[in-house]
């Protein structure tokens, strides 16, 4: 992308975002990762659970992003709504027993607050299918990923991996039934 | 769950068409029309489409890691580091250690053992991060300022209030020790250090309250005292103090 990233409307950044831009993804990942590492540091946690929770978040309002469930009302809307969904997720940790046995929490510092946004059901069908494709062997895993996540045509994949563009499109199809089967059996 | 897996290569690649945007005209229309009739396949439609978008997010988690090591390195990670390396890395604070060689050598010809032990061993905590604007604590965090700056006695005075209202805080109690210490007043600082060290087992400051409460003794002359704390403090610096005392 030519243009200056810091410029694009909400919109554009979320086109960007739908259609995988890796430019932006950064661009929108390291921008917003200082403000909600000041949170957890500042309400008990570490370097290292801030990572964790910013990058859960992440992926839940990419997710969101993508399935509509995020609509921009404002200029910052979707930095603010990665910063609540973070918030949220720190506190839910917070909360949890396994952080409160580890720590010596402080009940009166508590002060994060779960703010009113979209509470995710968990999706454990999206859980699976990422857990599977996790393991999915890497030459099947490489190939899905080229062309889903990248978006490359499939006579891109086919330069790419060096076959011809029919085995991609068979390779393609065999890859998919093995992570599906891979999915259900992970159920 | 309904074994929606058993799927022909010519379906799998019109529904990827349908959910991209790819279908037009015709095929739309009949594509549409049977989504709604027939349910067994709107949910094959919807199971491909969960499979794509968990690649698609798996994908993006996996290259999380890369970006995050663009990320510049932030003020607080900077003070952490420091302060995580305050025992272990001399090289980071190569100028404070040698202000405190000096000082300590000046120890070495004018003052009594206990305080040249002390003086080699003491640094103020560094204290904690404080580039975060959030009204959370503020008054705590205001105080913090005032420390890191230097200004011991405006720490303690601010510190000392919200210590009022709580006595029982182990992380102001420990501050407030630390402060007296920095602000060479030993005698002050004992009780606090004394309260923050009897907090807890998983008091973050623990080690370090056992640490600088031995090192106020030993600046006290209690070297009974002194070496019962440092035998509590897990930290390196405070171990090697203790076989110091012993020789």
């Amino acid at each position: 992308m030519g243009k200056k990233l810091h410029l694009l409307t909400q919109n554009q950044l979320l086109n960007a975002i739908k259609t995988n831009d890796s430019e932006v993804l950064k661009y929108v990942y390291t921008n917003n990762y200082p403000k909600i590492e000041a949170l957890v540091l500042k309400n008990s946690g570490s370097i290292d659970y801030a990572k964790d929770v910013y990058q859960e978040a992440f992926i839940t309002v990419w997710t969101h992003v993508k399935t509509g469930k995020f609509v921009p009302k404002n200029d910052t809307a979707l930095q603010g709504y990665l910063y609540r969904i973070s918030k949220n997720k720190w506190t839910d940790v917070l909360r949890s027993k396994a952080f409160k046995n580890s720590t010596n929490l402080d009940n009166n510092h508590l002060k994060v607050v779960k703010e009113e946004v979209y509470d995710e059901p968990e999706d454990k069908k999206l859980n699976a299918t990422m857990g599977a494709f996790e393991k999915l062997g890497a030459p099947c895993k490489q190939l899905l990923k080229t062309f889903y996540f990248e978006k490359k045509s499939l006579k891109e994949v086919a330069i790419e991996f060096k076959i011809e563009e029919n085995t991609a499109r068979n390779k393609k199809y065999r890859c998919m039934q093995k992570l599906r089967e891979m999915v259900l059996a992970s159920n | 769950m309904k074994d929606n897996n058993n799927i022909s290569q010519e379906l799998l690649e019109t529904i990827e068409n349908y959910l991209i945007g790819n279908l037009s005209g015709r095929d739309l229309e009949d594509f549409n029309r049977l989504l709604e009739l027939d349910e067994d396949f709107k949910d094959q439609v919807e199971d491909v489409k969960t499979t794509l978008l968990g690649i698609e997010a798996q994908s993006l988690k996996e290259q999380l890691d890369d970006f995050h090591k663009e990320i510049p390195e932030t003020e607080i990670q900077q003070e952490l580091a420091l302060k995580k390396s305050r025992f272990a890395s001399y090289s980071r604070i190569a100028a404070a250690a040698a202000i405190i060689i000096a000082v300590g050598s000046i120890w070495f010809f004018i003052g009594s053992p206990n305080e040249k032990l002390y003086a080699n061993y003491f640094k103020p905590d560094p204290g904690l991060p404080t580039t975060m604007s959030s009204t959370n604590n503020f008054d705590f965090y205001d105080a913090m300022v005032s420390y890191k700056h230097g200004d011991y006695q405006i720490a303690i005075d601010k510190w000392k209030v919200l210590n009022a209202q709580k006595p029982e805080n182990d992380t102001l109690n420990y501050f407030l020790g630390v402060a007296h210490l920095a602000n060479k007043n030993e005698a002050e600082a004992i009780p606090y250090l004394e309260r923050s060290a009897a907090a807890e087992d998983n008091f973050v400051f623990l080690n370090d309250a056992y640490f600088y409460l031995g090192l106020a003794y030993i600046k006290e002359g209690q070297l009974e005292l002194a070496k019962k704390n440092l035998s509590l403090s897990n930290i390196e610096e405070a171990k090697k103090l203790l076989r110091e005392i012993d020789n």
